[in-house]
């Protein structure tokens, strides 16, 4: 059976927008971004603020990738206008990984997310509410080092697996935190496994994201899978997580992948949200939101979406053109 | 081709780190010349791994074992071409901008460089504009490499080639940007001498600057 959020897109009578943008839109609420990562109260304002701004179908948490890593004991570089970043890793060794112990989820900055998902559950009346987390390769990059652990993927993959096992079991019990507090989903922000090759992927990647899914996916609750790194080659593994909806970034061929996949499947992305929605003009984000509109026009199991975050300080007139390019287009009729 | 420098080349293809040393000792106590083993050896074969990057057989994780094991033949090369006083092909320092703590990039194209046969100063991380007037200074490189993962630090690209101009030595390198957010508009924009999309295009570029 389809979660509610797949029968929500499928049902709807009109392209459904879910650009992942809360740092870009701050400038409604006057937060910054080390608020929205470090209160609960400002992050719910901000996703709120969005939404009542330009009526978003979909209400997403922050996409804060730092937050489970500084969990598990890694220290970040915090500042109030850019998105936290692990500064250093914490595991150097094989030992180190076997000691790692998994943490509690209620510490930390996990909390805030959790309970901003909570809140927006609460106010955003019955518009669907999706959590923010990291992927398990992508949180064992940041605990290991991003570049050791990929080399550990080929010179020591027996550690490199025991640590995606204990990442993998502490994820399965913060996203069904998420789940608890009535949020549709959660968007799963697997990037650094698009450096990995469709084999290692699957081996290091795709088979964690699959045991995620098995424990966490109901009616009322799904996984969507986010790598912004993947390309077209990295598709047939991914889609072996079993995860019902894909959203992919600005290296993916979207309309390749479409062709790809069965119809149940759904897509999601990819305008890109550096050189498209930060750096361009609202004519020209315009422009490639309608001709996106139009290229995928035939497909019902496509959600238009940036590729990724959209970086603080993005026009909001930018965002504001990328809704009406998708609202302007006449889905139905093209259908 | 000799059997030395067919197991050097062979062993870097494969990421075999102490093959590769193993294989330059034997080469260098039966008599080779350390220029061969570099030119024939370690600087052929990691040709090859771009090639096979760029071909989409070689992904990052083979890249970076193919790199290390370039480095531990280049550990034993290094001080035998420099009493030699053999030159590298060009001189290149090295960094991500301040601000930025993503290093992965700019480790990769390192180490492209050093197996294009360029000497690498890396500078490390966050990185103000007053480390790389100083580095350039210090060392006198051909080429400056910068790197960010953010759009956020990307602008500091910007203002590190503006503190190179306010004191007189721009024209003294080439510049060269990277990183997720970078493009060849925004190298345009800010006067950069090039932009490259991934490690081995860099180390291309490089080689191309230096021409």
């Amino acid at each position: 059976m389809a979660s509610r959020l797949v029968d929500l897109v499928r049902q709807s009578a009109h392209r459904i927008p879910m650009p992942i943008g809360v740092f870009a839109g701050l400038e409604l609420t006057g937060t910054t971004v080390k608020d929205v990562v470090t209160n609960a109260k400002a992050q719910t304002e901000a996703v709120l603020a969005l939404h009542e701004f330009f009526n978003t179908e979909l209400l997403l948490t922050a996409m804060d990738l730092s937050a489970e890593a500084e969990l598990f004991g890694c220290q970040v570089n915090m500042t109030e206008e850019e998105i936290p970043s692990v500064i250093d890793r914490l595991l150097k060794t094989s030992y180190d990984v076997s000691q790692l112990d998994i943490p509690e989820i209620n510490l930390g900055r996990t909390r805030i997310h959790l309970d901003s998902a909570a809140d927006l559950v609460k106010h955003a009346q019955g518009y669907p509410v999706l959590g923010g987390v990291i992927g398990p390769f992508s949180l064992a990059g940041r605990l290991f080092g991003v570049s050791e652990a990929l080399e550990l993927s080929i010179t020591d993959p027996h550690t490199l697996s025991q640590l995606l096992e204990k990442v993998t079991e502490f994820l399965i019990v913060y996203i069904k935190a998420f789940r608890q507090v009535g949020t549709w989903g959660v968007i799963m922000a697997e990037p650094a496994a698009g450096l990995l090759s469709p084999r290692a992927m699957g081996q290091f990647s795709t088979q964690y994201i699959k045991q995620i899914v098995d424990m966490v996916n109901d009616e009322n609750f799904t996984v969507v899978y986010h790598n912004c790194g993947a390309k077209l080659v990295h598709l047939s593994s991914i889609i072996q997580s079993g995860a019902e909806i894909y959203h992919f970034g600005a290296s993916m061929d979207i309309l390749s992948a479409l062709s790809r996949v069965d119809e149940k499947v759904i897509l999601a992305g990819n305008l890109d949200p550096v050189n498209i929605f930060h750096s361009m003009t609202a004519d020209k984000v315009y422009h490639h939101t309608h001709e996106l509109m139009d290229q995928t026009k035939n497909k019902s199991n496509f959600i238009i979406s940036s590729g990724c975050d959209i970086p603080p300080h993005t026009s909001l007139d930018n965002l504001g053109a990328f809704f009406s390019a998708v609202r302007d287009f006449p889905y139905l009729q093209t259908r | 081709m000799t059997e030395f420098v067919t197991n050097i080349y062979n062993g870097v293809i494969d990421g075999d780190a102490v093959g590769v040393k193993n294989a330059v000792e034997s080469a260098l106590q039966s008599g080779s010349i350390a220029e061969d083993l570099l030119n024939h050896g370690l600087i052929a074969a990691m040709k090859e791994v771009g090639r096979l990057f760029e071909e989409g057989e070689y992904f990052v994780p083979e890249m970076l074992i193919s790199a290390r094991a370039m480095q531990a033949g280049m550990g034993i090369l290094r001080p035998i071409l420099v009493a030699q006083d053999i030159k590298p092909k060009g001189k290149v320092v090295i960094g991500t901008v301040q601000g930025d703590l993503h290093d992965i990039g700019k480790n990769l194209v390192s180490m492209m460089l050093e197996g294009a046969g360029f000497q690498v100063i890396d500078l490390g991380t966050d990185c103000p504009p007053e480390k790389f007037l100083a580095a350039i200074r210090e060392h006198q490189p051909d080429i400056v490499g910068m790197s960010a993962l953010l759009t956020t630090t990307m602008t500091n690209m910007k203002k590190t080639l503006k503190h190179l101009e306010e004191n007189n030595i721009r024209q003294q390198v080439k510049v060269i940007i990277g990183g997720a957010p970078v493009t060849q508009q925004y190298a345009d924009e800010i006067r950069a001498d090039g932009f490259a999309a991934d490690a081995n295009q860099a180390a291309f570029l490089a080689s191309q600057l230096m021409s």
